[in-house]
């Protein structure tokens, strides 16, 4: 008798358990569909100019070859450091988030001083530092850091990519003089696509 | 192509060259270029590979940092390879980045999927061949490469291709013709000599000529060879052949020149011998008729006097006329035999088959029969179905049962028995006749059949036969498509046995009258024969009875007193005859039941038996009584007194023959029968008697200086008012077959001189003359 009770009880605790899950799953179903159609209105919207800036800061990393001591310092992160105020916010260590290069992950980092670029392989300068471009350029020299800055006459001044609006389009210019003498070798492919390739004399030479 | 099994040797070598040249030519062409057409589309599909790979490096930066114009740029310079249909780049979402149409045409492809796992892919389409090929950028996929190119290369290779096919074909089978051409000499010619040699000779029957030799160690010269071997031998064979076909023809035309001297020997030998056959036949003709003449009247005139018409003879003269009858009879036996076998012999014998009853033939036979078997008290028996017919002659038919029947009673010892038994098998009749005799030893059954034999160590009895009965039986048998056969036991007895073939599929030939066969009469007898109840339990004395009475009297019997009362009072015969002791009662007791009975009563009952009680039957009512054994004669004389006859016309027989002591024989016989006759000795007396005379009927011979008897007869028909005068014919002329027929037709019967005509002669002129017999005092003959 015992038993009988105990089988004819047994499915009803499963029925149960099969109604919470199956409410469960639905929710997530419908979580799922809002999230993704959120993200995907999102993605379908042109990406922003700073969305396209920090992408291009992991590219250059792609087409920079840095001196072997600086690459020879494995188990370390790539670190690209924005200096000054952060004009990207999330995005920049979104982009950043899950990429590798040369074997390494990729970080960000925001750093106040110029002394404190010693682990940075790309540097970004932030707008805010305009006014003493020539000193930061002057502590990172010969460090192999490649300075980036969408600062205007950023490459003029020494920086070695400048992000410049050809139109609605980012672009960059090159200031392939400064890079050489930081020791970094630009891939040709690099070049072939910024607007302008500077090999002017480096100031103060 | 398709009689190519009929093509000459040398045409079907060359047409098998060309073909196996061709078929591999063809099959090695077919794989060269298949291989080569695989190998080239690896080879394009590779190229496209490395320039999509060029071009996918070539474009990373561009599509990293969104130069489509740089990519354009990079694309353009495809303009260098005229095979390039389109190319794009795609970025890694597959959104086209960047396309190149060669002849400027048209909106970019969507990026067709390439399977996952894979960085390149490639296949045709439209006859093209599209690859897309992935680009990876330290190890991040980039973006995507699609490359349509033509095959017009392909299409030129194949054009060219098939071009140095066809070239290459036709000089290889050109070469492999003229090859052929020269090498299939070397096989084909002698093969085709050799035909024509083999073929000359068969053609020619010419084995002397010879198939040359090649001269090679190859299988052709082997046969050639062996040709030549064979012919060899068949030639040695053909001179042998020839040789013993000379031999042969020369022995034959000897053998044939022998063949015929021995021919014309051989024909004058067939004249002498035919001529010998003709006088044997006419000795014959003479013997039958000069030795049966002269003794026909010795044993009828001896018969005579032993039945004592010419006077009482006292015992010795009694004994003395006995000798001279048997040994007559026995002499006429001989004299019959003999000319019987000479006749069979000389192939003279002339056969009458027809169907008919054994039933009709057997009693007659018996009734010779009995009187011999009675004198040794041997018991005949029969066993005799109602519809047994033989297809066999009558008279022959007879003889063979006379000749076995007086072989088992004279090899037969006192007191035995012989049965006689016929039955018909599936289509033949078998008659067999079984005795009680001495048998005959194994290695002796044989030689009964043979002429002159009689078997060694039997008794006296044995030599009073000719020894050619049982070899005229079996010669009579067979040449009525019979068998004889014989079984015997030495001291038990013996069984022949007579196969004849059954009348029953002969049937439908209508029967031509008998020889000695009584013959319809010409004139109708309406008389009723009387009746005679032969009472008698024993079987073969009612027989021997009934043999006595048979022509003229219709007879009853009965084995017992009791079945006698009975029958008697149904049958109203005319005459009882009545055995004294019988296994079942008295005679005498049945005579006075008889005598009771006053249905019976005046009935005239003769006693026959064998004790003499003459007083004590007359005491009891008996009207005669005699003693047996009781002779033929003497018991018909009896039964006369007390039968009414009718006696209507005294007509005379006339008695026409040359012979006077045949005439006195047959005057004689007749007078003591009780009728008139008148003797004349030619045709042309009797002629004269009858147109001046009435008679009752004619007995006739046919042998007679000037008119014989064939000539009265046709005279006699002429006569209308003697057309219906009985004629018989009595002649020891041997008949031909005509001679019979015309008999049968034109008289009322005729009889043989050899054989025992008395009783059936004055039985047939019984019927044609109304019963002209009248008792007499006297004897009759």
């Amino acid at each position: 008798m015992e038993r009988t009770n105990h089988t004819a009880a047994f499915p009803e605790h499963r029925r149960l358990r099969c109604d919470h899950s199956l409410l469960l799953r639905h929710t997530i179903v419908a979580f799922s569909w809002l999230v993704f159609a959120v993200s995907s209105a999102l993605g379908q919207q042109k990406p922003t100019d700073f969305q396209v800036k920090a992408a291009y800061l992991y590219n250059f990393g792609r087409f920079v070859e840095w001196p072997t001591k600086v690459t020879a310092a494995q188990g370390e992160p790539f670190t690209v450091c924005v200096l000054g105020q952060d004009p990207f916010g999330p995005t920049l260590d979104a982009t950043l988030a899950g990429e590798r290069i040369g074997g390494r992950s990729v970080v960000a980092r925001r750093i106040s001083s110029p002394q404190e670029s010693e682990h940075c392989q790309i540097l970004f300068l932030s707008p805010t530092e305009g006014s003493h471009v020539s000193k930061i350029i002057e502590v990172v020299d010969k460090k192999a850091v490649l300075t980036v800055s969408d600062m205007p006459q950023f490459a003029e001044r020494g920086g070695m990519i400048q992000f410049v609006l050809d139109g609605n389009r980012v672009r960059f210019e090159v200031n392939l003089t400064a890079t050489q003498h930081a020791g970094l070798t630009l891939s040709s492919e690099l070049l072939k696509v910024a607007t302008t390739v500077r090999r002017d004399p480096l100031p103060g030479d | 192509m398709l009689n190519i099994k009929n093509y000459s040797i040398s045409k079907k070598l060359t047409w098998m060259n060309m073909l196996v040249s061709g078929v591999a030519l063809l099959l090695a062409c077919a794989a060269f270029f298949a291989y080569d057409l695989y190998t080239f589309r690896i080879g394009i599909a590779h190229n496209l590979s490395t320039e999509a790979q060029i071009i996918g490096s070539n474009t990373v930066s561009a599509i990293v940092f969104n130069d489509s114009h740089a990519a354009e740029n990079t694309l353009s310079a495809l303009k260098a390879s005229p095979n390039i249909l389109y190319a794009a780049i795609y970025t890694p979402d597959g959104d086209t980045f960047s396309a190149y149409w060669r002849d400027n045409g048209g909106k970019a492809l969507p990026l067709p999927a390439i399977p996952t796992g894979q960085t390149q892919a490639h296949w045709l389409v439209d006859g093209q061949m599209a690859l897309v090929q992935s680009i990876v950028f330290q190890g991040k996929l980039t973006g995507f490469v699609y490359l349509r190119s033509d095959l017009r290369a392909i299409d030129g290779r194949l054009k060219s291709y098939a071009v140095i096919a066809a070239t290459v074909l036709l000089i290889s089978l050109v070469v492999a013709l003229l090859i052929s051409r020269i090498s299939q000499r070397v096989i084909s010619e002698p093969v085709v000599q050799l035909a024509q040699t083999v073929r000359i000779v068969s053609h020619e029957k010419n084995y002397s000529i010879r198939a040359v030799p090649t001269g090679h160690r190859d299988e052709v010269s082997t046969l050639i060879e062996s040709v030549n071997e064979m012919l060899e031998q068949i030639q040695q064979r053909d001179s042998a052949l020839q040789q013993a076909h000379d031999e042969l023809e020369h022995r034959v035309q000897e053998r044939t020149a022998q063949l015929a001297v021995a021919n014309r020997e051989l024909d004058l030998r067939n004249r002498e011998v035919e001529r010998a056959t003709q006088m044997k036949s006419k000795f014959l003709a003479s013997m039958s008729h000069e030795l049966r003449t002269p003794l026909n009247a010795i044993v009828g005139f001896s018969d005579l006097l032993a039945e004592q018409t010419a006077g009482q003879l006292n015992d010795k003269q009694k004994r003395f006329v006995n000798h001279i009858k048997q040994g007559s009879a026995h002499l006429l036996q001989l004299i019959n035999d003999i000319l019987d076998l000479s006749k069979i012999e000389a192939g003279q014998l002339e056969l009458r088959c027809e169907a008919f009853q054994v039933s009709d033939a057997l009693p007659e036979v018996l009734s010779t029969i009995r009187p011999l078997a009675m004198a040794k008290h041997i018991a005949v028996q029969h066993k005799l179905g109602t519809d047994l017919p033989v297809y066999a002659d009558r008279v022959r038919f007879k003889q063979i049962l006379y000749n076995l029947l007086s072989n088992a009673v004279k090899f037969t010892p006192k007191d035995g028995r012989i049965d006689i038994d016929c039955y018909q098998t599936r289509d033949a009749v078998c008659i067999s006749v079984a005795d009680t005799g001495i048998g005959i030893r194994a290695e002796d059954q044989k030689l009964v059949f043979e002429e002159f034999r009689q078997v060694e160590g039997s008794n006296a009895n044995a030599h009073q036969g000719t020894g050619l009965g049982l070899a005229i039986t079996k010669r009579l048998v067979e040449q009525q498509g019979g068998s004889i056969s014989l079984e015997s036991e030495i001291g038990k007895g013996s069984r022949f046995t007579v196969t004849l073939p059954s009348g029953r599929e002969a049937s439908s030939a209508s029967p031509p009258p008998a020889v000695a066969a009584p013959l319809a009469p010409a004139v109708a007898i309406s008389r009723i024969k009387p009746l005679v109840l032969i009472v008698d339990d024993e079987f073969s004395a009612r027989e021997l009875l009934a043999s006595y009475l048979d022509p003229d009297y219709r007879i009853a019997t009965a084995e017992s007193g009791v079945e006698a009362l009975e029958k008697a009072k149904q049958l109203h015969p005319d005459v009882i005859t009545l055995d004294v002791l019988m296994a079942k009662g008295s005679g005498f007791e049945t005579l006075v039941g008889l005598r009771k009975d006053p249905e019976t009563a005046k009935l005239p009952i003769i006693i026959l038996s064998i004790v003499d009680q003459k007083e004590v039957g007359f005491a009891l009512g008996a009207t005669d009584y005699l003693v047996k054994p009781i002779r033929k004669p003497a018991l018909l004389e009896t039964i006369q007194k007390y039968v009414p006859t009718q006696v209507d016309d005294d007509s005379a027989i006339l008695l026409v023959d040359d012979d006077p002591k045949t005439l006195e024989l047959l005057q004689e016989a007749l007078r003591s029968a009780g009728y008139e006759t008148q003797s004349v000795q030619s045709g042309a007396r009797a002629l004269e008697v009858l147109s001046s005379k009435l008679v009752g009927a004619v007995l006739l011979d046919l042998l007679m200086p000037g008119m014989d008897g064939f000539q009265v007869i046709r005279h006699i028909r002429q006569e209308e008012s003697l057309r219906e005068l009985p004629i018989f014919v009595m002649t020891a002329k041997n008949l031909t077959s005509e001679e019979m027929d015309l008999l049968s037709r034109e008289t009322q019967g005729f009889f043989q001189k050899h054989a025992p005509w008395q009783k059936q002669l004055l039985a047939e002129i019984a019927r044609v003359t109304h019963g002209g017999r009248r008792a007499k005092g006297a004897g009759q003959g």
